[in-house]
């Protein structure tokens, strides 16, 4: 296979900070070299483990997918029978955990325990991008961080969708989708946090804000607090259930958000930039990959046994 | 037929067993009153065509808190038998000949609570007509309550270590009754103070004539008057008050003073009034009633909000907005899933990960997978 420019340069990336030796990198390079061409193959004839082959998240990331997943359900359920209170289901929901005089309660201390979550994930992503940076292996390509080439990769994703291009595009560890996903969440929990607390201390906003504010900002707030909620929860159930759950490939679930492990062929799919740094850093994937495809006879010409790049 | 002659009987039975545990009456008629309104069907249909009942229970009549007061002491209007139609009927500053006030010795009156009610904007007289009778009478808000509707008489083992000194049932059983009932938290719930302030309020029609009477007069009305029932249930306050939950402000915790409720529920003013606990020179201490910190910002807010554009408009264009995005966004976000799943599924995608991939599946652009 032929890397693309950008592959190519993401490759090098990997292997200058992974200080990987001339044997290795001997090794990576006549690996690529006998890669199909066409990645579309790759991925469709790799042999992937439902619970996944690649490691993807650390346990601090899926600790706080966890206390994200449950906090926010919890919030949930205990706050839309109040801002639905007409509704049939919402005097029911509300006595199933005991009435008002308890929901609020648990309401709140969830509420603390999502933004404890949220610190934690801060923490995490910036000690982690520190240590990376003072270790030399950090790669903003690698983040979360959204770039000029993920309105590139909607663009071109949408194209292969519709039939008018033969490969999805080469995408990172976080592609687009992934980081319309994060920041959505995270201005998300922002508001909520926010537009809670103007709940939780009405009186200490109004003390902070000018007078000709103070009331617009509560009404705001009010407004803000529910319609971000349900627009988050209706997010959540159509759209990431959907990707985690039941879109094609991922039924009946995705396990990553346990296993901390992507599958193969998603990998060189969607994330085919941090597969190739797979291959730098995990010598295993090496022989694994090649003995898949020198199994399906899939060898590019210059890789056959014997071959050369 | 058989079948119900013995329904009939037992039923008489229970009558009989319900009437031996029944005490005997103490309300006296001697004015003789139940000459014709012991009658089950002593009634008339007005000209409104609703159904007066003039029926009177004695055995229940014993046990409400007027059951000392004569019928004349309040139908004053009353001086033979039969008596005329009745043109004004009963007003509550009546005051009693037969029940002397303990602590001035003077005849008892509510008169100082309709006083107190004539001043406050629901102030009206017995028979009035027009707007002013869409406000309440005391009978709107009041009936004859009992004294405790879960006890049919004065509980013996209590009363029997009183007759000891005080040696008259009666009186033992007066004073139990009275000072039971003034110990007991008689006061409506926070859901029925909205219940009720509601039952008018919430009257579009009543709410219509009532503007346009002020618009004729070029009078001010409250900006909330006509939306005050369904911006308050859409309120904080409104849905932890339809939750339960006494804590959070209804009605009368803002509108009526804290002075002495009993008396201050009755004195309700407009907000134009500078009486008026909500009065914009008295919001921030009603607010502090509650919210200790409240400052002259917090007194700005509105506790009444709706995204109505003639009343809020600044809520109603952020509403606005909000619903465009909500729908935007999650109507791209399906499509996009639904799009992709299209192109995925095109290419050859299947549903479920099976021996070792997903791709299983013939291909509609070619690039199977090797089997």
């Amino acid at each position: 296979m032929k890397l693309s420019r950008e592959a190519r340069d993401v490759l090098e990336t990997s292997m200058l900070q992974n200080r990987v030796g001339a044997k290795d990198r001997d090794e990576i390079e006549t690996l690529v070299a006998i890669l199909p061409d066409d990645r579309v193959l790759l991925y469709k004839n790799v042999v992937s483990n439902p619970l996944g082959d690649l490691y993807r998240y650390s346990i601090h990331i899926r600790i706080q997918h966890m206390l994200t997943f449950v906090t926010f359900l919890m919030l949930a359920f205990t706050g839309l029978p109040i801002h639905f209170f007409e509704s049939f289901w919402a005097e029911p929901f509300n006595q199933v955990l005991g009435g008002v005089s308890v929901t609020r309660i648990i309401h709140r201390t969830i509420a603390v325990i999502m933004i404890v979550s949220m610190i934690y994930h801060v923490l995490t992503i910036t000690l982690g991008s520190w240590w990376r940076m003072r270790a030399g292996t950090f790669d903003i390509r690698r983040t979360i961080i959204p770039l000029w080439k993920d309105v590139r990769d909607f663009r071109e994703d949408l194209q292969y969708f519709a039939g008018k291009r033969k490969t999805r595009p080469e995408m990172d560890k976080f592609n687009y989708k992934q980081k319309i996903h994060y920041f959505a969440a995270a201005f998300g929990n922002t508001v909520m946090v926010v537009s809670g607390s103007s709940f939780l201390f009405p009186e200490l906003w109004a003390m902070i804000l000018p007078t000709s504010v103070a009331s617009h900002w509560q009404e705001l707030m009010r407004l803000s607090h529910p319609h971000e909620a349900l627009l988050a929860l209706l997010v959540i159930a159509f759209w990431h259930w959907y990707n985690v759950h039941l879109a094609p490939g991922r039924f009946p679930m995705q396990w990553t958000f346990l296993t901390g492990k992507i599958t193969r062929e998603h990998q060189i799919e969607e994330h085919f930039l941090e597969y190739l740094r797979n291959l730098v850093e995990q010598p295993a994937e090496r022989k694994a990959l090649q003995d898949m495809l020198e199994s399906r006879e899939l060898l590019a010409e210059t890789g056959r046994k014997g071959g050369k790049s | 037929m058989r079948m119900h002659r013995w329904l009939i009987v037992l039923l008489g039975l229970g009558l009989a067993g319900v009437a031996a545990a029944t005490p005997a009456p103490g309300f006296q008629d001697t004015e003789g009153c139940l000459l014709c309104h012991k009658y089950p069907r002593m009634a008339r249909i007005t000209d409104d065509g609703v159904l007066r009942s003039y029926y009177i229970l004695p055995e229940v009549f014993s046990r409400t808190v007027h059951r000392n007061v004569p019928c004349r002491d309040c139908h004053t209007e009353i001086n033979e038998l039969p008596h005329k139609p009745i043109k004004t009927g009963v007003t509550c500053s009546t005051e009693c000949h037969s029940v002397k006030n303990p602590a001035t010795g003077k005849p008892f009156s509510h008169k100082p609570i309709v006083d107190a009610y004539r001043e406050s904007v629901h102030g009206r007289s017995k028979q009035a007509i027009g707007t002013d009778a869409d406000k309440p009478y005391c009978i709107t808000c009041h009936t004859n309550p009992l004294y405790n509707p879960t006890e049919l008489a004065p509980p013996k083992q209590i009363t029997d270590r009183c007759t000891l000194c005080h040696e008259d049932r009666n009186f033992v059983n007066r004073w139990y009754n009275h000072t039971s009932r003034r110990i007991r938290e008689v006061r409506r719930t926070p859901e029925q103070i909205v219940a009720l302030c509601s039952t008018c309020h919430d009257d579009k029609r009543m709410v219509e004539r009532h503007q346009k009477k002020a618009s004729a007069e070029g009078r001010e009305i409250g900006r909330k008057f006509a939306i005050a029932v369904e911006s308050y249930e859409e309120s904080f306050h409104g849905k932890m008050v339809k939750y339960g939950f006494a804590a959070a402000a209804n009605c009368l915790d803002c509108h009526a003073d804290t002075v002495n409720y009993y008396k201050s529920v009755h004195e309700i003013r407009p907000s134009r009034d500078p009486a008026s606990p909500v009065h914009k020179d008295r919001r921030v201490e009603t607010c502090k009633r509650c919210h200790t910190y409240a400052d002259k910002n917090y007194a700005q807010l509105d506790p009444h909000p709706t995204s109505k554009r003639g009343d809020n408009p600044f809520r109603y264009f952020a509403e606005l907005i909000y619903n465009i995005v909500g729908y935007v966004v999650i109507t791209g976000l399906v499509g996009l899933s639904l799009f992709e799943t299209f192109g995925r599924r095109r290419d050859g995608v299947a549903w479920r990960l099976t021996h070792g991939s997903s791709w299983w599946r013939k291909s509609k652009r070619g690039r199977d997978r090797v089997v």
